[in-house]
């Protein structure tokens, strides 16, 4: 049997409400930037909640051209811009090794959007008036088929969804593609547009989302007056590449990723397990197919929700793998700056620990005024700090029970 | 290298609510399609579609859970406990966190999401169930499954429009080889009749006309004008060889390699030349370690649109060059129409059937040879034939497409 592949990372791409990019995104984390604020895509007025992390000044017409875009949704246009500022990074030949390089983009819902203005139309005009664009551009895979057609990627192609933990599991199992050696690369992450009236009465009705619409402290993830999520939006997209091929054509790799680990909670369809019993799971396992120990991990990106189960779970999870070293590790949730983007933030997230390896440099939680009892690790509240970071974690979990874990480390060669 | 087999199936199809049922109506070359009867299709000509019968939630899943979740997730609760029950596999003796479930669907909760958009229209945003988001996303059958089931492996879903069902086995396959698994319930489900994306797909001019319905679906044939949908689910468990062996499991038949690819074409239609399909049945040959000849049957993704038959026998005669005239090629679609999300499974499941019995299911309505499709496509009788290794192919809206390679059990 060959010797396992290798898979680093050689290209970032993150649009999210602190920014249109990845160095935007990246400079506002560090500095403790809100991107949280008063939802302008819909009207909110009559809904509980009224604020979100959009995306500021969307603007597709880099890769997408008008016609392009008025066929793709906008968590299509989301993942296009966003693997598209991935792959510039990159620089993969894709007109000559197309057939090679694969796409999985994960997202929750797909298009929403487009699904609730159809509604309107069949609704209100008939049937026969229905878009014939409805099915494609509704479907929760058009984001890796449309990137793949605008950027010629011809390998493996899918998109996995498992709710909130979408983009991480696109990024794993692609991780697994380039292991096999089914692709050399593989463009992976997550794609959200889910902040429109359906979305959002949905989840508030669901008791999910925080009816707090101060923008200023309605994402306090760990924080004892938490109350939800706020609901947000964006793509966060990778280049995962073969190893040997990254170096053979003298790539900049920017991290390695080693491990991914998931479970399921098999327990209860919105509520996790007693005691993050799943989350535990997912993480031990990660932490074991990658080989090191637990006290090996050097940060955590949290899911850190701001859902009042949630933080404490995930608290409770780490203190069960990580034991007495917990205290030790600095967690930080970056949805306390951008709102929870569902399937995109296990795309977003991973994207954002990458850059915390290269820089060894990790963004604070904000808004986290007054700790929880119960939440009582290092969340990093005072603001960025330097640290040294061979290995760094990102957790997502999903409504359903998905939990998935992945491990990225310093690229040493 | 740890080997993976088929030990247990389990099928919700418009031929069926079971294997057992479903197999005999394929091997007598059945039609499962009719007018729509879930939904006021008054305002179309001829509104045909392959509906699942006599379907009761509540017989599967508690009545509880059976009013609150949609169609599509009762399709894989149902199957799912089939086919756990095919293979006798007791749970309580299991490990749970090596048992995971993987399955497709090309939309999710198609119903939910639909009825709560009226009540938002109509009543208002607080009027909106507070279940909608725990059952409308296209993971929630995998977490109700989980529950149900009490699986605590790798667990999500996967979704690639009409090439879903394959994806979804060949990943789930993959887990079991790589080891983070030693059993999962794989597959994929669906049920997309509702009135909004009837619409839409009628928008799509995919759809096809014909005053009987039950000849609505002619794959290959000249006059063939178009899919028709379809709803169920098909569930496999696929499990490590030497768990299998341990526990004395039957086993249908091996799985032995899937390739996926996409065209990166046309959002809509298929490359002309084929070049995504053959790229993914290549790949998987080549996973399989097999040549072309070694292959006897494949299971067609067949739509019966013109484009599809057309570009995918070009891509079979492009792969498998002189071998493809000793081919045998089926389109089940014929019976059981397009079952979208749910087809690459129902159809991956056909095909480990097909390897046990040595019998190959037919394409019906097959009556006017077109010179642009020239293979064998075991028209319209079912027929008797050792297959030693079958394939499973789809393609899907989006470019994607999937090859998924079975076969027959040999211990060796």
């Amino acid at each position: 049997m060959p010797e396992e592949r290798r898979v680093v990372v050689t290209g970032i791409g993150i649009l999210s409400a602190v920014g249109v990019g990845r160095d935007e995104t990246w400079k506002n984390l560090l500095a403790g930037t809100n991107g949280i604020a008063r939802t302008t895509l819909v009207e909110v007025d009559d809904l509980p909640s009224q604020v979100s992390g959009e995306v500021p000044d969307f603007d597709y017409s880099t890769y997408i051209d008008r016609k392009g875009a008025r066929r793709m949704d906008r968590f299509t246009q989301l993942a296009v811009c966003a693997a598209g500022e991935a792959l510039d990074q990159a620089g993969l030949d894709t007109a000559a090794e197309g057939d090679h390089i694969g796409c999985m983009i994960g997202s929750g819902i797909g298009g929403i959007g487009t699904l609730e203005a159809e509604f309107d139309v069949f609704f209100h005009k008939g049937p026969n008036r229905v878009s014939p664009l409805l099915v494609p551009m509704f479907i929760p895979d058009m984001a890796a088929g449309q990137t793949s057609i605008r950027f010629g990627l011809r390998g493996p192609n899918y998109n996995t969804v498992s709710a909130c933990a979408s983009g991480a599991d696109a990024i794993g199992t692609a991780f697994e593609v380039v292991r096999r050696g089914d692709a050399v690369a593989m463009v992976a992450g997550g794609s959200e547009a889910c902040v429109t009236r359906m979305s959002i009465a949905a989840f508030a009705n669901s008791q999910a989302l925080s009816t707090n619409n101060d923008p200023n402290t309605a994402s306090r993830p760990f924080d004892i007056g938490r109350d939800g999520f706020v609901i947000g939006e964006g793509a966060g997209i990778l280049v995962l590449e073969d190893r040997e091929h990254a170096e053979a054509r003298g790539a900049q790799i920017y991290a390695e990723i080693v491990s991914y680990g998931q479970s399921a909670d098999a327990f209860h369809v919105t509520a996790p397990s007693e005691n993050g019993e799943g989350a535990a799971r997912a993480m031990n396992l990660a932490i074991s197919k990658a080989g090191i120990a637990a006290s090996d991990i050097d940060y955590v990106n949290a899911h850190g929700t701001s859902t009042p189960l949630n933080d404490k779970f995930e608290t409770m999870s780490i203190k069960t793998v990580f034991g007495e070293g917990a205290y030790a590790v600095p967690v930080s949730s970056s949805k306390s700056m951008i709102g929870h983007t569902l399937g995109a933030a296990g795309g977003i997230e991973s994207a954002i620990t990458i850059l915390s390896i290269r820089d060894q440099k990790v963004h604070p939680t904000i808004h986290l005024l007054e700790p929880d009892p119960n939440c009582d690790l290092d969340y990093i509240p005072e603001g960025a700090r330097d640290l040294g970071i061979k290995y760094a974690m990102s957790n997502s979990l999903g409504f359903g029970g998905h939990n998935s874990s992945l491990i990225f480390s310093r690229y040493e060669g | 290298m740890r080997r993976v087999v088929v030990t247990g199936l389990g099928l919700i199809t418009p031929l069926g609510n079971d294997v057992a049922s479903t197999w005999e109506s394929l091997i007598a070359g059945r039609s499962g399609l009719g007018l729509v009867s879930r939904f006021d299709a008054s305002a179309y000509d001829h509104p045909i579609a392959a509906e699942v019968k006599d379907f009761n939630a509540a017989e599967v899943v508690d009545p509880k859970l059976a009013r609150r979740i949609d169609l599509s997730s009762a399709f894989a609760l149902a199957a799912s406990h089939q086919a756990l029950a095919d293979a006798r596999l007791d749970m309580t003796q299991e490990d749970a966190s090596r048992v995971g479930v993987l399955l497709g669907t090309g939309m999710g909760s198609a119903h939910q999401i639909v009825e709560q958009q009226r009540i938002l229209d109509e009543k208002g945003p607080r009027r909106v169930s507070p279940f909608l988001v725990s059952h409308m996303l296209p993971d929630t059958a995998t977490g109700l499954v989980a529950i149900a089931t009490g699986a605590r492996g790798p667990n999500f879903a996967v979704t690639a429009a009409c090439a879903t069902g394959g994806a979804a086995t060949g990943e789930a396959a993959e887990m079991v080889v790589r080891g983070d698994a030693d059993v999962m319930i794989a597959g994929g489900y669906e049920a997309p009749l509702q009135p909004i994306y009837y619409a839409g797909f009628n928008a799509m001019k995919a759809l096809a006309d014909h005053e009987d319905p039950a000849k609505a679906v002619r794959p290959f044939d000249a006059t063939r004008n178009g899919f028709i949908l379809g709803e169920g689910a098909g569930v496999l468990i696929l499990e490590e060889l030497e768990h299998a062996k341990a526990r004395g499991a039957r086993i249908y038949a091996e799985w032995r390699a899937a390739g996926t690819s996409n065209d990166a074409y046309d959002m809509v239609a298929a490359a002309e030349d084929g070049h995504g399909i053959a790229q993914a049945m290549r790949l998987a040959l080549r996973r399989a370690d097999l040549e072309p000849d070694a292959v006897q049957y494949i299971n067609a993704h067949g739509t019966s649109t013109p484009l599809n038959d057309r570009v995918e026998t070009r891509a079979i005669r492009e792969v498998f060059r002189e071998a493809a005239d000793d081919l045998m090629v089926s389109s089940t679609k014929s019976m059981h129409a397009h079952m979208m999300g749910a087809a690459g499974a129902v159809e991956a499941a056909i095909c480990a059937l097909t390897c046990h019995h040595g019998i190959v299911p037919p394409t019906i309505n097959y009556e006017h040879p077109d010179p642009d499709c020239d293979l064998d496509y075991v028209p319209n009788e079912a027929r008797q034939a050792e297959v030693r290794v079958a394939m499973s192919t789809s393609v899907g809206l989006g470019g994607h497409n999937s090859a998924i390679i079975f076969s027959k059990w040999e211990d060796a």
